[in-house]
C-alpha cells in the first residue's frame, strides 16, 4: 500500500488522507497505477518498500532537512511583487521564488530526496530523464554532492535547445546521453531510462523527475516537492497573508502538485494549473492535456492519465517553447484533481509566456524560466478577478538564466546573432577571451 | 521443436511483412508473434523500437496492422498468430473492442506486457469471452511470490523473458534460468521461452525446457540491415528463412 502522508520537514503538516491527496494503492480515483512489464516491477516494488520505510525514519528526515537548509537553500522566499500588483490591478501578487533554490529550480527538492533514498538502498548509480534539463541538472548536482555515478537521458531535440544545462550537467560529472529514438524529446528519454533501469536495477536507481510514471513515483515526487506548499502556507500564516489562489505551471506536474498539496483540502483557495498552449489549439500545436481537444484517457509510460494520443493510442507530437512543459502526459493525481474540479486548468500560449518573462523581469527584477512564465501569464490574466485584499501566489518553479538561448533571439535578435558569430569566430581562431576583448576595444 | 518467431506488421512495409511471415513459416516457425507497432515500446530494445518507428512513419494504424495479420492468417490458417503490443493500443479503443478486432483478424492470443496479470483492465476476461488466450510475460527478476501467483492463475501459456533486461541481447542458459522456467510452468502453463535467441545452438538447448522457443529481434535485425532497397528486402527474406531453419533445427 502506498500511503505516503508525511512530508519530510519537521514543520510540515501531516497530509490529509483523501484519495486526491495521496494515492490509494497507487491510484488517484481512476488515474495512476503500475502499468509496467514485469521486468520493471521488482525495482518499483523495492522502491516503494524503501520509501515507505525511510519516510518515517527520523534519521533520514533529519539528514534531508539539513541538506534542504544548507545545500538547497531552503526556505525559499515568498516575495511580494508591488509593481506587478499595481499594474495588474487586482489581488496582491506574491511570488514563491523556487528559482532561488540551488541549481535554479524546484527539481532539486525531489532529486536530493530520491538520491538520498537511493543511497540508503545501497544503490551506487543514478539514472534520470530530463526535458528542459532542470531535473537532469538537479540530479547531476545531487549525485556530485552525494558521491553517486550519474547518467542523464535527454532527447536529442532538447539537448540542442537546452545546451547550457547540458554543459552544466557535464561540469557536475554526469554523463548526458542524447536519445535519438522516437520523437527525441522528454517521453523518449523516459523510455530509454526505463530500459536502462530494467537491465541495471541491482545497483541503479531511476530518479524520475515528475509526479508521474508508475506507482510509487507520483507519491514519492509529491512528497519531496510538498515542501514548497508547506513553506508557502507557513510564510503566509506568519505574515497574515490571505491566499485566494495559487497558480503553477504544469508539465508532468511536480512543482504544481508540490505547491498545491497543502491547499487541496482548503476549498477557499483556488488552485490553477497553467499548461503549455504552444502556438494554438490544434493537434501537434501544444501540450494541453486538460484543456486541449486532442487529449484523451490512456495508459502510457506505466500510468493511466490524460494524454495527447491518437484514436489508436499512439503518442502525438507536442509543442511548446518551454522544453519542460513539452510532454504528452500529466501526473495522475493532477488529472484526478482536474476532473474533480478541484484544480482549474488554463492553456498559455508561447507568446503569452514570453510576455510574462518580460513583464516580471522589467517590473520586479525577477527572471522567470519559460516553464514558470506560463504560471506568471496565467496570474496576469486572473489577478483582476480576485479581490485586492487577497493574495495570488505564483510558484516561480525556476529561474530563466537557462533560457537565454531561446529568449535572446526573440527579444534582441540582432545583438544575439552578432554575439554568437563573434564567439564562434573567436573559438575557431583559438583566441583567448582577453585578447578578443582588446581587439574589440581597438 | 516449437518455434514462435516474431515480426512487426507493416515493417518495413505491408507487402514485405507478409513475405517475412511466409519465410518464417517456411523456415519452421509454427507460431507467429506479430507485433503491432507502438510509439513508446519501453519493454523492447532499440531494434524493435527502430522498426516500429519505421512502420508508424508509414502510417500503419491498428486497423491496417490487423489487416496485414488477417492476410497472413489467410495464407497460413494452420499457424496460430499471437498479437504482441502495448496497453495503450488495447486500452484506447476499449479492451473488449480491441480483443474483438484481433479475433476478427484471426488472432488466437494477446501478449501485452504492460497490462499486468493482476491489473489487466479486463484483458483476460475479454480474451476468454472471445475465445482468445491472454499470455502474460514473466521476468526472472520477479519475486518468487509474485511469480508463483502468476503461475497459479490458470493461464494456458506464459511467456518467459529469459533475461533481466529488454529484448535484443545474448542469452545464457544457466541453472538460474532453468529454475525460473520450472517455476513459470509450475501451475501447468505451457512456457514460451525467449529474449535474445541468436542461433540454433541456443534454441536447441532451450527447446528441451520449454513448450516453444521464442526468437524475435534476430529476425528484425536482418530486415533492419537490408530494408532500404528491393534487392535488400529480397535478400532479407531469404536470410530470414535460413535463420528460422537454423533456429528451428531443420
Amino acid at each position: 500500500m502506498t500511503h505516503a502522508t508525511i512530508t519530510p520537514t519537521p514543520q510540515s503538516a501531516v497530509g490529509a488522507t483523501s484519495h486526491l491527496t495521496t494515492s490509494d494503492n497507487g491510484f488517484f480515483d481512476k488515474f495512476g497505477g503500475k502499468y509496467v512489464a514485469e521486468i520493471i516491477r521488482r525495482p518499483l516494488d523495492d522502491l516503494e518498500a524503501a520509501f515507505n520505510k525511510y519516510i518515517h525514519d527520523p534519521e533520514f528526515l533529519e539528514e534531508l532537512r539539513i541538506i534542504q537548509r544548507d545545500y538547497i537553500g531552503r526556505e525559499t522566499p515568498l516575495y511580494f511583487a508591488p509593481t506587478a500588483t499595481e499594474l495588474l490591478g487586482g489581488a496582491q501578487i506574491y511570488i514563491k521564488l523556487e528559482g532561488l533554490a540551488n541549481t535554479g529550480a524546484h527539481k532539486i527538492n525531489n532529486a536530493i530526496g530520491q538520491c538520498l533514498l537511493a543511497k540508503k538502498m545501497g544503490k551506487t548509480r543514478i539514472i534520470a530523464e530530463t526535458g528542459a534539463g532542470q531535473h537532469g541538472l538537479a540530479t547531476a548536482a545531487a549525485c556530485a554532492k552525494l558521491g553517486l555515478e550519474c547518467v542523464v537521458y535527454m532527447g536529442e531535440v532538447d539537448v540542442r535547445r537546452q545546451q547550457p544545462n547540458v554543459a552544466t550537467m557535464e561540469m557536475y560529472g554526469a554523463k548526458v546521453v542524447p536519445v535519438t529514438s522516437g520523437a527525441r524529446t522528454l517521453k523518449d528519454a523516459v523510455n530509454e531510462a526505463m530500459r536502462d533501469w530494467a537491465t541495471n536495477f541491482k545497483n541503479t536507481h531511476y530518479v524520475l523527475g515528475s509526479a508521474l510514471g508508475p506507482a510509487p513515483f507520483p507519491d514519492i515526487v509529491r512528497t519531496f516537492q510538498s515542501i514548497i506548499g508547506e513553506e508557502v502556507k507557513r510564510q503566509a500564516a506568519e505574515r497574515n497573508i490571505d491566499i485566494a489562489a495559487v497558480v503553477a505551471c504544469v508539465g508532468g506536474g511536480s512543482n504544481s502538485i508540490g505547491v498545491f498539496t497543502p491547499f487541496i483540502e482548503d476549498k477557499n483557495v483556488r488552485l490553477i494549473g497553467a499548461e503549455a498552449g504552444g502556438i494554438g489549439p490544434n493537434k501537434g500545436e501544444n501540450a494541453a492535456r486538460m484543456t486541449g481537444n486532442a487529449s484523451r484517457e490512456g495508459i502510457l509510460q506505466g500510468y493511466k492519465s490524460r494524454f495527447l494520443i491518437d484514436e489508436d493510442g499512439q503518442s502525438l507530437p507536442t509543442r511548446s517553447i518551454s522544453a519542460g512543459l513539452d510532454y504528452m502526459g500529466i501526473g495522475p493525481q493532477l488529472a484526478a484533481l482536474g476532473e474533480s474540479g478541484r484544480v482549474e486548468f488554463t492553456a498559455i500560449l508561447d507568446k503569452e509566456a514570453l510576455e510574462a518573462v518580460k513583464f516580471f523581469a522589467r517590473n520586479e527584477g525577477i527572471l522567470f524560466a519559460l516553464e514558470s512564465a506560463h504560471a506568471g501569464a496565467a496570474a496576469m490574466k486572473i489577478a483582476k478577478e480576485l479581490p485586492k485584499d487577497k493574495a495570488l501566489v505564483i510558484n516561480m518553479s525556476g529561474r530563466g538564466d537557462k533560457d537565454i538561448f531561446i529568449t535572446s533571439p526573440v527579444f534582441r535578435p540582432e545583438k544575439w546573432k552578432e554575439f554568437l558569430k563573434a564567439e564562434l569566430k573567436r573559438l575557431e581562431n583559438n583566441e583567448d577571451i582577453h585578447d578578443a576583448e582588446i581587439m574589440t576595444r581597438k | 521443436m516449437n518455434l514462435m518467431s516474431h515480426l512487426i506488421a507493416g515493417f518495413p512495409d505491408a507487402e514485405t511483412s507478409i513475405a517475412i511471415a511466409d519465410a518464417l513459416v517456411k523456415g519452421g516457425a509454427n507460431i507467429l508473434e506479430i507485433q503491432l507497432a507502438f510509439s513508446d515500446p519501453s519493454a523492447d530494445g532499440p531494434a524493435i523500437q527502430t522498426a516500429s518507428t519505421i512502420a508508424l512513419d508509414k502510417g500503419y494504424s491498428t486497423k491496417q496492422g490487423l489487416e496485414i495479420v488477417r492476410k497472413i492468417h489467410e495464407r497460413h490458417p494452420e499457424t496460430p498468430i499471437y498479437i504482441m503490443t502495448y496497453g495503450s493500443l488495447a486500452f484506447t479503443p476499449g479492451i473488449e473492442n480491441f480483443v474483438k478486432m484481433c479475433k476478427d483478424a484471426g488472432v488466437s492470443a494477446c501478449i501485452i506486457p504492460d497490462l499486468p496479470f493482476d491489473g489487466d483492465e479486463g484483458l483476460t476476461e475479454a480474451c476468454k469471452k472471445h475465445g482468445l488466450e491472454n499470455i502474460p510475460v514473466a521476468a526472472p527478476s520477479m519475486t518468487k511470490k509474485r511469480l508463483e501467483m502468476m503461475a497459479s492463475k490458470g493461464f494456458k501459456y506464459i511467456y518467459a523473458a529469459l533475461r533481466a533486461g529488454t529484448t535484443g541481447s545474448e542469452t545464457t542458459i544457466d541453472q538460474a534460468t532453468l529454475d525460473f522456467i520450472d517455476t513459470v510452468g509450475k501451475g501447468g502453463a505451457k512456457v514460451l521461452g525467449g529474449f535474445g535467441i541468436r542461433n540454433g545452438e541456443q534454441s536447441k538447448v532451450l527447446s528441451k525446457h520449454v513448450y516453444a522457443v521464442v526468437a524475435g529481434s534476430v529476425f528484425v535485425n536482418i530486415v533492419l540491415n537490408n530494408a532500404d532497397t528491393a534487392e535488400g528486402r529480397a535478400k532479407a527474406i531469404a536470410e530470414i528463412e535460413a535463420k528460422a531453419k537454423e533456429i528451428a533445427g531443420k
